[in-house]
């Protein structure tokens, strides 16, 4: 089961600032060994676009061996099924390789 | 809050809609609708009118195009290319068409665009009456590249199956630069705020459980300066003439709709769902609570559809 998302009204704590849509440095960040800029690429642009829906935060990477969009600070992928990214809570999942912090969420 | 001091779902009337259900689990608490916002639609099962509308658009996504034609006689092309004509979007437009499932919008943004690029091209090329043959067909090979000049647009559905119809259709048409496809709920955007300079929702909003959430939505991924533009069904201010769209709509459209689609129950929702939209005052008024400005409507055939149209200031 997913953790509880933070919700646009009001986040937890310490996400309560006006300007909580930093988004995460992506893959064109100078030195990142990123896949260079494709602009015309509508997948590029789409990566630049999206957030991830319970970080609020810019996903960071396409992942192709799983053909999914990650949020690497959550953990949380979105897959791609018929080249369609869906962008729903529903189809998201984690991708936690370590047991959560303490004082943990989860159910 | 901590389990055991919130109200149950079965409290809120929601018990047995999975949308809901899947809602309430994922902790979206203000996307779970009061009783008295559920309503009961007798030939749809679920009593969620978000699962309601999604599964009429589940069955209806095939024959969507075909419905519209039939429905509207057509006059819904023209309705849609009224709309493009209103926003002129000049190349490097980056629009983002919501509910957009089978890519009417997107298509028509395209072709647009398209034509305005080229135009710029050949006025470019009579400007330069001195070069070779073969120097302006370089230079034509060139901008083929930019023929859209950069312009883009993602269409955000909430529905799996009208989005393939759209991908089948560009894929058919031929459309494959400058357009996306992404599978997203209207009023949870999976976008970043100010990015988007044009938003669109067509025949969209009035399935749109809470309106209010997707009209604020939709002013967060604007751009400052970014545009509103919502186009749908709207109320018919004549009586006789209302007394004849009444008519038609509930007498003649479920028929089309079995005759064609073989899904009678989808359209009379759809039809029901037209009645109970709010008017163009009414909307205009909600569109001004979401933030934007300079607000105003435009009604085609004396209000069976209306456009709307603000600006993110």
């Amino acid at each position: 089961a997913l953790p509880g998302p933070p919700g646009r009204a009001a986040g937890p704590a310490g996400r309560e600032s006006s300007s909580r849509r930093q988004p995460l440095a992506c893959c064109c960040r100078p030195g990142s060994g990123g896949k260079g800029c494709q602009r015309a690429n509508p997948s590029y642009l789409l990566l630049r676009l999206f957030v991830c829906l319970f970080s609020l935060t810019c996903l960071a990477r396409y992942e192709e061996a799983t053909n999914e969009l990650i949020n690497e600070e959550l953990g949380i992928a979105y897959p791609i099924i018929d080249g369609i990214p869906n962008m729903v809570p529903e189809a998201a999942r984690t991708t936690q390789k370590k047991p959560p912090a303490e004082g943990s969420k989860q159910p | 809050g901590p389990a055991g001091t919130s109200p149950g779902i079965s409290a809120l009337g929601v018990k047995g809609c999975p949308r809901c259900a899947w809602i309430w689990a994922l902790g979206l608490r203000r996307h779970i609708l009061l009783p008295q916002e559920h309503f009961k639609v007798d030939c749809i099962s679920f009593s969620c009118p978000f699962f309601a509308v999604y599964q009429v658009f589940e069955s209806v996504a095939k024959k969507y195009d075909v419905m519209n034609d039939s429905m509207t006689l057509g006059i819904h092309r023209v309705w849609k290319d009224i709309l493009m004509r209103k926003m002129n979007p000049s190349p490097g437009t980056l629009l983002l068409d919501v509910a957009g499932g089978t890519g009417d919008i997107a298509f028509r943004f395209i072709n647009y665009v398209h034509s305005a690029q080229e135009r710029q091209l050949q006025q470019k090329l009579k400007n330069h009456q001195n070069l070779s043959w073969q120097e302006i067909s370089e230079s034509y090979q060139e901008d083929k590249f930019k023929l859209l000049g950069d312009s883009q647009v993602v269409v955000c559905d909430i529905n799996k199956e009208m989005l393939k119809v759209g991908k089948q259709k560009a894929q058919h048409l031929g459309y494959s630069e400058g357009l996306s496809w992404v599978l997203g709920n209207a009023e949870e955007l999976p976008f970043d705020d100010n990015k988007f300079d044009v938003y669109t929702i067509a025949f969209g909003i009035r399935n749109v459980t809470r309106i209010d959430l997707a009209l604020e939505e939709a002013y967060r991924v604007l751009k400052p300066g970014g545009r509103f533009l919502c186009l749908e069904f709207s109320h018919v201010s004549n009586p006789l003439l209302s007394r004849l769209y009444d008519l038609y709509s509930f007498q003649v459209i479920p028929v089309l709709g079995e005759v064609i689609a073989g899904d009678w129950k989808s359209y009379q929702y759809l039809v029901e769902s037209i009645r109970r939209f709010p008017p163009q005052e009414e909307l205009k008024a909600m569109i001004e609570d979401a933030g934007f400005l300079k607000v105003d409507y435009q009604n085609l055939n004396s209000g069976i559809v209306a456009i709307h149209s603000g600006f993110k200031l």
